[in-house]
């Protein structure tokens, strides 16, 4: 015999969801998995180097890389939520040092004297946003993938570098440029120091201190600036303005944000010019710090920048990514890179072991996490 | 009752050397629900997505309110009142209810897309919205990929309203939707109709769902038009037959029991 269930549900559609404690809204966001490994990591380096990957100088040269990768990261998650990639990200970065250091030790184009600091870079950021303008047209024009469309010009730009440097320079390397830095304050934004203080302070406090007994490190690079501005920025943009609204649909279905009247051909275009001013970032705090140039500069950068935004909780697939995960990933590459430097026992090339294990970790968590959301799709 | 709210006139489009729509004429009249109904490939969502601006006609004319309009973007149509539900929704599964309800219109404070979204302002519309028609969200926050196919229809239907749609055009919203779903979407068809001023065309396969909803039938086949009504003057056996694009029922049921 069946019996017939009569006893209709009296809950309603609101009950089902269950939004559990803050606790259970914790654990559920992206960035929870690298920020695990970001804690383990800055414990386990924190340890095995007794403490000096954060004195006074460890600390400094940590965050420059960490800010490094932070820059151009943050550039590549945007664009791999928005669903493309930028494989020329590195060689972007060797054309932009080049394009500037030639044109500080050589002059302007065209005979039109010589370059400051500022002209150089304002010269170079245009040819790059216009690179990065028209790489991001391809892509939308021609509807080509954007892996292959930036792969070509990984090594259109790669080799671009090298002719160039060849043919003005007579040789693939610029070092001993005047250390602009001193003199102009426009390069002192890229290659100078900031938050002086915190080491000031840090000395009143009795570190910070040289055999001496004088103040050992006097600020943070600069790029510690920059990669807090890009990401704040890049942080504010995506979770809170309409742009940041039409970056995830674009990602997510491309012809459902263009049946809304969300300009997604102008959105990727866009993200392709913001990849090329991140590498462009990156070259002019190397520039300007070290004062040296070279036509290897950047390379396979590209791919530790999605490396990290991968890492950092972003789909590969689009649509999905967060800002604070990519900066945890940053923070967490860059320890890890920098580490033989402070753990003298082991082998630098482990940096590179770690990146691979990692990512595919990533890619596994990222992907269970997309079911997730989706609803198992 | 005034005039139709949308017209066309010997509306043609062709995909280079194919004729997907050939010379249709079309009237529409507000406070209706205008069943289009015809085979797969009849052209039933081609015809729409030349409504909504998504395909520019080759030939021919549509009208809006008697003016004639040329729509270049579905942007143009949905401004001119044109409000589509498509097949596949236009939604975006991985952002939150609200964000897909405002797409594209988001609310905002200051200028150009990188004004900050007003994000409570938002949800608390959506939620009002998404009442009004018949659910009850719990989280405005909520990521679409986790609702059902009803709820994501509603979301859609309930949006197009919001943005002043005169006309709602629902392509195939109940095909994949069970049961009880598919009765919530005719529900939410009926009190859309009930709010006035409003005419939805509803592209259906199911015969059943035509008949309990609709008030006039437009019938395709191989891009025309071949036969129309209100409910009154058709018979159930005559959109039966119309819906297999002229062909008779016996006659596929012979060709059935032969295979
Ligand atoms: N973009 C396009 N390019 C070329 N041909 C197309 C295009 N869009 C539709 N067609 C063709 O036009 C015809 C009508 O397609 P349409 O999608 O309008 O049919 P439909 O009536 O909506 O069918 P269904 O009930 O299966 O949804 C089909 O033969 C289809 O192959
Ligand atoms: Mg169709």
């Amino acid at each position: 015999m069946t019996q017939v269930m009569t006893n209709m549900p009296k809950r309603t559609e609101a009950d089902r969801l269950d939004r559990g404690g803050r606790l259970d809204r914790l654990k559920r966001r992206p960035e929870i998995g690298v920020f695990l490994v970001m804690a383990i990591v800055i414990a386990a380096i924190a340890v095995a180097s007794e403490g000096n990957a954060f004195n006074a100088l460890g600390l400094k040269n940590n965050l420059s890389i960490i800010s490094q990768f932070g820059i151009i990261a943050v550039g590549a998650c945007l664009l791999m939520i928005a669903g493309e990639f930028d494989l020329s990200i590195g060689s972007m970065i060797g054309f932009a040092g080049m394009s500037m250091a030639m044109m500080l030790k050589w002059g302007l184009p065209f005979g039109l004297g010589p370059a400051t600091p500022f002209t150089a870079f304002a010269l170079t950021l245009c040819m790059t946003l216009f690179l990065g303008w028209l790489i991001g047209t391809i892509v939308v024009r021609s509807k080509l993938s954007s892996f292959i469309v930036s792969l070509a010009f990984l090594f259109f730009l790669r080799g671009l570098t090298e002719v160039s440097f060849r043919v003005i320079n007579k040789s693939t390397q610029i070092s001993g440029l005047p250390d602009y830095k001193e003199t102009s304050w426009f390069a002192d934004l890229f290659g100078g120091q900031a938050f002086g203080w915190v080491y000031d302070i840090w000395f009143r406090l009795g570190g910070n201190a040289n055999r001496a007994g004088e103040q050992w490190v006097a600020g943070f690079d600069m790029r510690v600036v920059w990669f807090i501005l890009v990401a704040g920025a890049a942080y504010v943009v995506l979770s809170r303005t309409q742009a940041g609204n039409w970056i995830y649909a674009t990602g997510d279905s491309q012809a459902s944000a263009r049946a809304n009247g969300v300009p997604v051909d102008k959105v990727r275009i866009s993200l392709f010019m913001l990849t090329a001013f991140c590498a462009t970032l990156f070259a002019a705090c190397q520039v300007f710090e070290t004062n040296t140039a070279d036509a290897a500069k950047g390379n396979l950068k590209e791919l530790e920048a999605i490396a990290i935004a991968v890492v950092g909780g972003t789909l590969m697939t689009g649509g999905f990514g967060s800002v604070i995960g990519v900066v945890f990933g940053a923070v967490t590459f860059g320890l890890v890179a920098n580490a033989v430097f402070f753990i003298p026992a082991i082998d630098g090339s482990f940096y590179r072991v770690f990146v691979g294990a990692v990512l595919l970790i990533a890619v596994f968590l990222n992907e269970s996490m997309r079911k997730r959301i989706t609803g198992g799709l | 009752m005034s005039g139709p709210l949308i017209r066309t006139e010997g509306l043609v489009k062709r995909f280079g050397p194919f004729t997907a729509l050939n010379g249709i004429d079309l009237e529409v009249h507000a406070g209706e629900i205008h069943a289009l109904l015809g085979d797969n490939g009849a052209g039933k969502s081609t015809l729409i997505k030349t409504l909504s601006g998504i395909h520019p006609p080759t030939e021919g004319q549509i009208y809006v309110e008697g003016r004639p309009v040329n729509f270049r973007s579905p942007r143009d149509a949905s401004d001119a009142g044109i409000g589509t539900v498509y097949q596949d929704l236009a939604i975006n599964p991985l952002l939150s209810v609200t964000r897909n309800f405002f797409m594209g219109r988001e609310l905002r404070t200051g200028p150009g897309p990188f004004g900050m979204l007003k994000m409570d302002e938002m949800d608390r519309i959506t939620h009002e919205e998404m009442v009004k028609i018949g659910i009850n969200v719990s989280d405005p926050g909520q990521l679409i990929g986790t609702m059902s196919g009803g709820q994501r229809q509603t979301l859609a239907i309930a949006r197009a309203i919001h943005f002043g749609a005169k006309v709602l055009i629902l392509d195939e919203p109940t095909s994949a939707l069970g049961q009880k779903q598919q009765m919530e979407v005719l529900k939410t068809m009926m009190r859309v109709k009930k709010r006035g001023g409003i005419a939805i065309i509803f592209i259906t396969h199911n015969e059943i769902h035509s008949q309990l909803v609709a008030d006039r039938f437009t019938f395709l086949a191989l891009g025309e038009v071949i036969g129309r009504g209100t409910k009154a003057e058709l018979e159930g056996e005559d959109i039966r037959h119309l819906m297999a694009g002229g062909h008779e029922i016996r006659d596929l049921e012979l060709e059935l029991a032969a295979v």
